[in-house]
């Protein structure tokens, strides 16, 4: 019983990804946006990107790692 | 044949970070306990690692750069350009530290990328041990170049007084979150990045134990596993830049308030 629930609320922390996917292609398609207005200043705009990335995507672990521990604990 | 799979075979994808004891030496006249475990090991290759590098970059210190000083050098160059974009002339004094941190985890990110190693950077204690190691010397530093003034920190400019209180509260917790947050994006990453990789390769080794025709259809999650390979290569290297990054934005919070 005990063992069900921590399965089930495993696969519920994974519903926190649906926003971690909807943040990083927010970041790319402004990427893509901005480098279609002003392509000179691309690889500037590339290193915020992957800072932007980074962050978002450091969210979305946060929702593995509740995984994790209702899983392994 | 059966047992040899039933051995090797893995079946929690966290078993690759357990610690485990190599050897351990102490007693009554040392009154500790010191023990060489795994991630103490690969610790010290990766010391090992970033000194020989800087050392063979040296080229008995010709003035004709071999391959591995124009190595050392572009790396040193990105650095030192993000230092200044970031912080500005005043934060060049930090370059050696913000170096060595990025080639430190870079290279520990790396080294687990060898097969059948292990991931000292996977280990909470790895990234949250420096990033709450930065946060005090980054603190230290504010309250060193301006003293009191650094409290403008948690102000930000333009705030109507009533709101003050509250700001003051907000901005506390999240700057004293990074100390969290920095370690704990790494850590995870990695600990993300070989799960999945573990996850996918047990699937892709049941298929092929499968059958003939599952064999077949295998090539296809095969492709994927070295797909994903090479996009945690690039994750090693981007975190490490990241994590280099923030902890410059941090210095330049503490040098330059705002």
């Amino acid at each position: 019983m005990l063992q069900s629930a921590k399965i089930i609320g495993a696969g519920l922390a994974t519903i926190g990804l649906a926003g971690a996917g909807v943040g990083i292609g927010t970041v790319f398609a402004a990427l893509v946006n901005s480098t279609a207005r002003n392509p000179s200043i691309k690889a500037q705009l590339f290193s915020y990107t992957i800072l932007g990335f980074a962050l978002t995507e450091a969210i979305g672990l946060f929702a593995l790692m509740m995984a994790f521990l209702l899983l392994y604990s | 044949m059966t047992t040899f799979i039933n051995t090797v075979f893995i079946n929690n994808p966290l078993e690759q970070f357990e610690i485990k004891e190599f050897f351990y030496m102490g007693g009554p006249l040392l009154g500790a306990k010191f023990s060489l475990t795994n991630i103490g090991l690969y610790l010290i290759i990766v010391t090992i690692l970033v000194l020989g590098m800087s050392y063979l970059s040296l080229n008995n210190n010709k003035v004709v750069p071999s391959r591995w000083s124009i190595v050392q050098e572009s790396l040193f160059g990105s650095i030192l350009n993000m230092i200044k974009s970031t912080i500005g002339g005043k934060g060049e004094a930090y370059l050696p530290f913000l170096y060595t941190i990025f080639l430190y985890v870079l290279l520990s990110n790396l080294i687990g990328l060898v097969p059948y190693s292990f991931t000292p950077s996977s280990h909470f204690v790895f990234g949250i041990g420096f990033s709450v190691a930065i946060l005090i010397g980054v603190t230290i530093l504010g309250f060193q170049t301006h003293a009191l003034k650094f409290f403008g920190l948690f102000v930000p400019a333009g705030t109507p007084l009533g709101l003050v209180p509250v700001l003051v509260m907000i901005e506390t917790i999240s700057y004293l979150a990074r100390a969290l947050s920095l370690g704990l994006r790494l850590t995870a990453n990695m600990i993300g990045g070989h799960v999945l990789l573990k996850i996918f390769s047990t699937f892709t080794w049941k298929a092929v134990i499968g059958g003939p025709i599952l064999l077949l259809i295998s090539i296809i999650p095969f492709a994927f596993i070295i797909a994903f390979t090479g996009l945690e290569i690039a994750i090693a290297f981007i975190q490490a830049y990241v994590f280099t990054m923030l902890t410059a934005s941090y210095l330049n919070d503490a040098i330059n308030l705002h």
